[in-house]
């Protein structure tokens, strides 16, 4: 099959290519597969303080259009919020690519990629702000709680 | 076209590979252009789109990815790249892992880390397929056990995968050795 100019820029030079700390809290890693075909693919993203990536990582093995995609998409997320990197459709990678229908499916998982890397990077965040305040919940939770034993 | 009946034999995943090849040989020597010189035209090309038939079969039944697909056909299991539902998460992790592993004793011509990536990588192989066997070719066998085999399917492509490249590094390495 004939790939478009654009996947092969991308496989022959891709960007972005590396790992993040997995253990950093404001890195959120997405890993996702593709067992019809036995590609795997690892997207990663920095966010800062303020919600924008500011650094994204991808490693994929898989086929020309697969590392394309994922290549493509850490492009376009460095320096969008997490909002706007949600937004993100497969739909605009088979377009900017030129992607093939046999290989939009390559599109689907840099689009589940993404969003695997958001929801981890979300759920990090949630963890560190629950470990954070732990005694203010702790204070006022069990009151009520007791209360309701007192009543009975 | 399914493929064992193509070939006639039975199907099943384990299989006597050498008693298949001869019989694809047979098949196609049977339906050569040669055998048919001074035939109808109609003959000649039923011959031709058979042998064409038999070539894609054994091509197919050669490759056990291949032949575990064609009995998911047989069973009804519809399989391809949006039909197989998600990968397993672990298996995707250990994957991701062993391809890494492969990737950096290629780029550090680490032969004996090679070697033992691809030891080990090979006994999974043979276990995957055991586990498919025992799903295929059970003698009450339904369309459930061939459903039930998918996650075991999508793991040997991977397991597959690993191999092809690793067998692009070996011959790299051997090449400079």
């Amino acid at each position: 099959m004939a790939y478009s100019d654009k996947v092969i820029d991308h496989y022959e030079n891709p960007r972005n290519v590396g790992a993040l700390d997995k253990g950093d809290d404001t890195v959120g890693t997405g890993l996702v597969g593709a067992p019809a075909c036995g590609d795997v693919m690892r997207l990663q993203i920095k966010v800062t303080d303020e919600g924008v990536i500011e650094d994204a990582k991808f490693k994929t093995f898989g086929c020309g259009s697969a590392i394309a995609s994922s290549s493509l998409a850490t492009e376009w997320l460095k320096g969008k919020s997490l909002d706007q990197a949600e937004a993100i459709k497969n739909t605009q990678i088979v377009e900017e690519l030129n992607l093939p229908p046999v290989k939009i499916h390559c599109s689907v998982l840099a689009e589940d990629a993404i969003k695997s890397a958001i929801e981890d990077y979300r759920r990090k965040q949630a963890a560190r702000r629950a470990a954070r305040e732990p005694k203010a919940e702790a204070g006022s939770e069990p009151q009520p709680a007791a209360g309701v034993l007192h009543d009975r | 076209m399914d493929p064992f009946s193509v070939l006639g034999i039975p199907p099943r995943l384990s299989l006597d590979l050498g008693e298949i090849e001869k019989r694809y040989r047979d098949l196609s020597r049977a339906l050569h252009p040669d055998k048919f010189v001074g035939r109808p035209a109609s003959e000649r090309r039923m011959a031709l789109s058979k042998a064409i038939e038999v070539n894609e079969a054994w091509r197919t039944l050669k490759d056990p990815v291949k032949r575990a697909e064609a009995l998911m056909r047989r069973a009804g299991v519809p399989v391809g790249e949006t039909k197989e539902g998600a990968a397993d998460p672990a298996l995707l992790m250990e994957m991701m892992e062993q391809r890494e592993a492969l990737s950096e004793a290629r780029a550090a011509r680490d032969k004996a880390a090679l070697d033992r990536l691809v030891a080990s990588m090979r006994e999974r192989e043979q276990r995957v397929i055991a586990t498919l066997a025992s799903r295929f070719d059970a003698p009450d066998g339904s369309a459930d056990d061939a459903k039930a085999a998918l996650p075991a399917l999508g793991e040997l492509r991977y397991v597959r995968r690993f191999l092809e490249e690793a067998s692009a590094a070996e011959d790299e390495l051997g090449e400079a050795g």
